[in-house]
């Protein structure tokens, strides 16, 4: 990022425009409606940070009991053991599949709460009047949302794995995987997250520009 | 002039209220924390309380995987297993779902199970595959809540709440019964045993058993428990018997149990049966324990009473009515000698005899006391004919045999019932005397003297006189087919009859002497040879079957006489045959024969009609020579004239069949029919002497 690029833009608010969020179509502030393709326009989305907020934390309790109870319960031969996300990091490891461990660990434990993090911080800094403002960082954020929304998704790998399991790995006596609790949980924590990171609007993050100018 | 201008106004957006701000978006964190508490919650309620649990060992006990089960439904499970402090327990800690732990007693019993396999089958065979899981059994109480307990090493072999009725047993020894033993009812399994133990004294087992519901109604004071453990064998009047029981109590024990009689009462609490070392000695000792109301009465014997224990029967008409209770030997000081009398205590039963159930002493001695002038009297008989243990015989004899008697009085007051002296057989004795008197058969003597028999009539049979008389009387006999066949002899017969019967006037008047009476039948028997040479022939067997059928009665007769008739028969027969005269006999036959020839030959030379006086003549010179030859036979006895004459009709049979080999071979042939039927005999007698005994 280099300087040039960091010598204060101009926002369309400033401009006395509205962009459509849907098609991107630009207008003249105080149009209500995008002529285009008709959506309600929104120079800033409204509670959009409230809205990153409760999803958040919707996300950030479910991701407890997706942690605490068991992920897997597996059934061989009339003996069952339950496995709980860090307990099969943790089984794998000892089983020398270091690479595996590796996959479940990033996709089941780094990249959510990095994305708890990461959504966090948006949110944080993107308030008015917060303090956290350094105008040659807004590119930064910018990069930061863009990661968090992509990697969100594959966050749902552990998800699948479990589903499929559950779903080939019905052998009755011999060999039986169930989803646990967990895997609900866990579901449920990937999607508040990604509805979170959705509800954000990039486009506060370069109003702390405006208020760093003022 | 000063324009008043209003004051600026503040305007202010309306402030928009927190709540009013607040979106609804919000409700999805809400409703995650409920939910998020409300599984916490229920994994918290599902949790269990925690109970400890201490074993002696904890063999494949795992925590977080061994279920803990009642009734075979998990009702928790093992958190942990670790020592007690001092190592010589294991603690296994667990937690039991909340509603079943409230409900444990302290009582309760935990036992690990594991796959098992006994002689009663497999048990536990879920376990290889699942691993060992701990079960619990007990009677839930409400509000118990008992939170520690003492596992056991195995499981109770009747689950709480089983139907049933538990009974302790008692017994001498228990290497035949085992813990879990079956108890049979029928040959149905309707119980266990449990654990056998020691009284404190050390004298018996103790052990407690349980009888499933319904079958524990069969229980009354009338049942009897006998082992059923292992094989019988028992040889008696019926035969041999085997007995095995169920493959399971043959590996483990079992106990089988049947009401013996009708009219038990039902079990008190605290009673004890006794086991049986079998199903006759159960069903035997059915008046032991009704001998509550028995009564004590004496009986004096003047024999021995070797052979009667105490605990022998006392029976009745063949019913067991009492027991004998002691035997003793009492001094009667008689009139002058102390005198030693062995005195036997026997208890009756009332009601074994047929008295009401109510009746006491004096009733059943009022009885005796009319039975005894009756002629009732006790005396000593054996139990079984193999056996030398003797029982009390109540008999009734009439009353003309016996002395009269009545039931005294001991000088303690007990009666004594009069007894008489038994003949008891002594079978040992007669055993032996039957074996004597099978060893002490001659059959050796016998064997000899066959053999000497056999080897006598080789003797004759071989004899070159033996061999000659054959071609005598072939020559004979060709001349006289040759007298016969010509002219003369077909106009003879009418002369030589009257001939004859001038002979046999001769022969009559010849007869008036010993030696004449001989001639006289060889005489016959040389017309006999003419008339009915069939007869002749058929004669010699007709020899053979007196002799088989003499001896055929001798194997009918008795074994002693027999052996003496035997002997007897095989003497008489070797001196026969061993006689000179005997060896002599073909000789002078053969010159008999001989001078008859020569007759003949005369009478085919001369004129018959003409030379029957001639004839006459010679004929009377043949018999003279006849009787001499006969004469001739000095050493035979009187008894030797039937042989002679058997003799006859031997020369006859020669006559008779020109070819004599036949007739030799055959007369061997009956000898050694005889030999053999001799030497079958004997054998006969070695192999089974019984047949002499009883007949076949």
């Amino acid at each position: 990022m280099s300087e040039a690029h960091s010598q204060p833009a101009l926002t369309a608010r400033q401009a006395g425009l509205v962009g459509c969020h849907s098609c991107g179509r630009v207008h003249e502030m105080g149009t209500t409606h995008c002529t285009r393709c008709g959506v309600v326009l929104h120079s800033r989305m409204p509670g959009s940070l409230q809205k990153v907020w409760a999803w958040l934390f919707a996300g950030m309790v479910v991701y407890i009991p997706a942690n605490i109870y068991p992920m897997l319960l597996t059934t061989s031969l009339g003996h069952t053991s339950e496995s709980t996300i860090i307990g099969g990091v943790i089984e794998l490891v000892e089983y020398g599949s270091i690479g595996v461990a590796l996959i479940v660990f990033v996709a089941s434990v780094l990249i959510p709460v990095g994305k708890f993090v990461a959504i966090g911080y948006l949110a944080l800094v993107v308030r008015p009047g917060s303090r956290m403002t350094r105008g040659s960082g807004l590119h930064g954020r910018q990069r930061l949302f863009e990661v968090v929304e992509f990697i969100g998704r594959w966050s749902m790998i552990d998800v699948f794995v479990v589903a499929i399991l559950s779903a080939l790995v019905q052998l009755d006596f011999a060999a039986t995987i169930n989803p646990g609790i967990a895997a609900v949980s866990f579901s449920l924590s990937v999607a508040f997250t990604m509805l979170a990171a959705q509800s954000f609007d990039p486009r506060l993050i370069w109003d702390a520009e405006e208020t760093q100018a003022a | 002039m000063s324009t008043q201008t209003p004051a600026e106004m503040q305007i202010d957006a309306p402030k928009r209220s927190f709540w009013r701000n607040l979106s609804v978006i919000w409700l999805v964190p809400v409703v995650a924390i409920v939910v998020s508490l409300g599984i916490a919650w229920q994994s918290f309620a599902a949790r269990g309380v925690i109970v400890q649990i201490t074993f002696e060992n904890a063999a494949g006990v795992t925590p977080g995987e061994t279920s803990i089960r009642f009734r075979d439904v998990v009702i928790g499970a093992v958190e942990d297993v670790s020592f007690s402090p001092d190592l010589t327990e294991v603690v296994v800690t667990a937690a039991i779902d909340r509603d079943v732990a409230d409900t444990l007693p302290e009582d309760a019993r935990f036992w690990v199970v594991q796959p098992e396999v006994s002689a009663r089958g497999i048990t536990g065979l879920s376990t290889v595959l699942s691993g060992v899981y701990i079960e619990a059994s007990f009677k839930p109480e409400p509000g118990a809540g008992a939170r520690s307990f003492t596992g056991s090493t195995s499981g109770p072999l009747v689950r709480d709440g089983q139907q049933g009725t538990r009974i302790t047993m008692r017994t001498r020894e228990a290497n035949r019964v085992s813990e879990g033993a079956p108890i049979l009812f029928r040959g149905i399994e309707v119980g266990h045993i449990e654990e056998p133990r020691l009284i404190l004294s050390g004298e018996s087992v103790v052990f407690d058993a349980f009888i499933e519901a319904p079958h524990d109604r069969r229980l009354t004071t009338a049942t009897r428990f006998w082992d059923t453990s292992g094989f019988s064998v028992s040889f008696g009047a019926s035969g041999l018997s085997l007995n095995v029981g169920n493959l399971a109590a043959l590996v483990t024990g079992g106990i089988a149990f049947d009401t013996v009689f009708s009219g038990g009462e039902p079990l008190n609490p605290g009673y004890v049966f006794d086991l049986f070392p079998d199903e006759a000695s159960a069903r035997q000792s059915l008046f032991r324990s009704v001998g509550a109301n028995a009564v004590e009465m004496s009986i004096e014997f003047d024999g021995s009473v070797n052979g009667l224990e105490v605990g022998a029967a006392v029976q009745y008409r063949g019913l067991r009515v009492g027991e004998v209770r002691a035997i003793g030997a009492v001094l009667a000081e008689d009139a002058d000698s102390p005198q030693v009398r062995l005195l036997t205590t026997v208890a009756l039963d009332p009601q074994a005899i047929g008295l009401p159930a109510e009746a006491g002493e004096d009733r059943l001695l009022e009885f005796l006391e009319d039975a005894v002038a009756q002629g009732l009297r006790a005396r000593l008989a054996t139990s079984s004919l193999f056996s030398a243990a003797l029982v009390i015989e109540l008999a009734e004899l009439s009353a003309d045999e016996v002395a009269p008697a009545e039931i005294a009085r001991r000088e303690n007051g007990m009666a004594i019932l009069p007894s008489i002296p038994s003949d008891l057989p002594d079978f040992t004795a007669t055993a032996e005397g039957v074996l004597e008197r099978i060893n002490s058969l001659p059959v050796e003597e016998l064997m000899n003297q066959a053999i000497r028999v056999m080897a006598s009539i080789e003797l004759v049979v071989s004899s070159e006189g033996t061999r000659a008389a054959p071609d005598a009387a072939l020559a004979l006999i060709e001349d006289i087919r040759g007298l016969v066949g010509g002219e003369d002899a077909q106009a003879l017969p009418g002369e030589l009859r009257s001939g004859l019967a001038e002979l046999r006037g001769v022969i009559a008047e010849l007869r008036l002497r010993e030696a004449m009476d001989r001639l006289l039948e060889v005489v016959e028997s040389v017309d006999t040879v003419a008339a009915n040479t069939a007869t002749a022939s058929a004669e010699f067997p007709a020899l053979v079957e007196d002799l088989r059928a003499l001896v055929d009665r001798a194997s009918g007769v008795e074994v002693e006489e027999l052996a003496a008739a035997a002997t007897r028969v095989l003497n008489s027969a070797d001196s026969l045959i061993g006689s000179d005269g005997m060896r002599d006999l073909p000789p002078a036959l053969s010159s008999a024969l001989t001078e008859v020839q020569q007759v003949l030959a005369t009478l085919r030379e001369g004129d018959a009609v003409e030379n029957v006086n001639r004839t006459l003549a010679s004929a009377r010179s043949a018999a003279d020579s006849v009787a001499q030859a006969m004469e001739s036979l000095p050493a035979l006895s009187q008894r030797l004239d039937r042989l002679v004459g058997q003799a006859d009709a031997l020369i006859a049979s020669y006559g008779a069949r020109s070819d004599f080999n036949t007739e030799a071979m055959q007369v061997m042939r009956e000898f050694r029919d005889t030999a053999r039927a001799v030497t079958q005999l004997a054998r006969a007698i070695e192999r089974n002497p019984n047949s002499l005994l009883i007949g076949r």
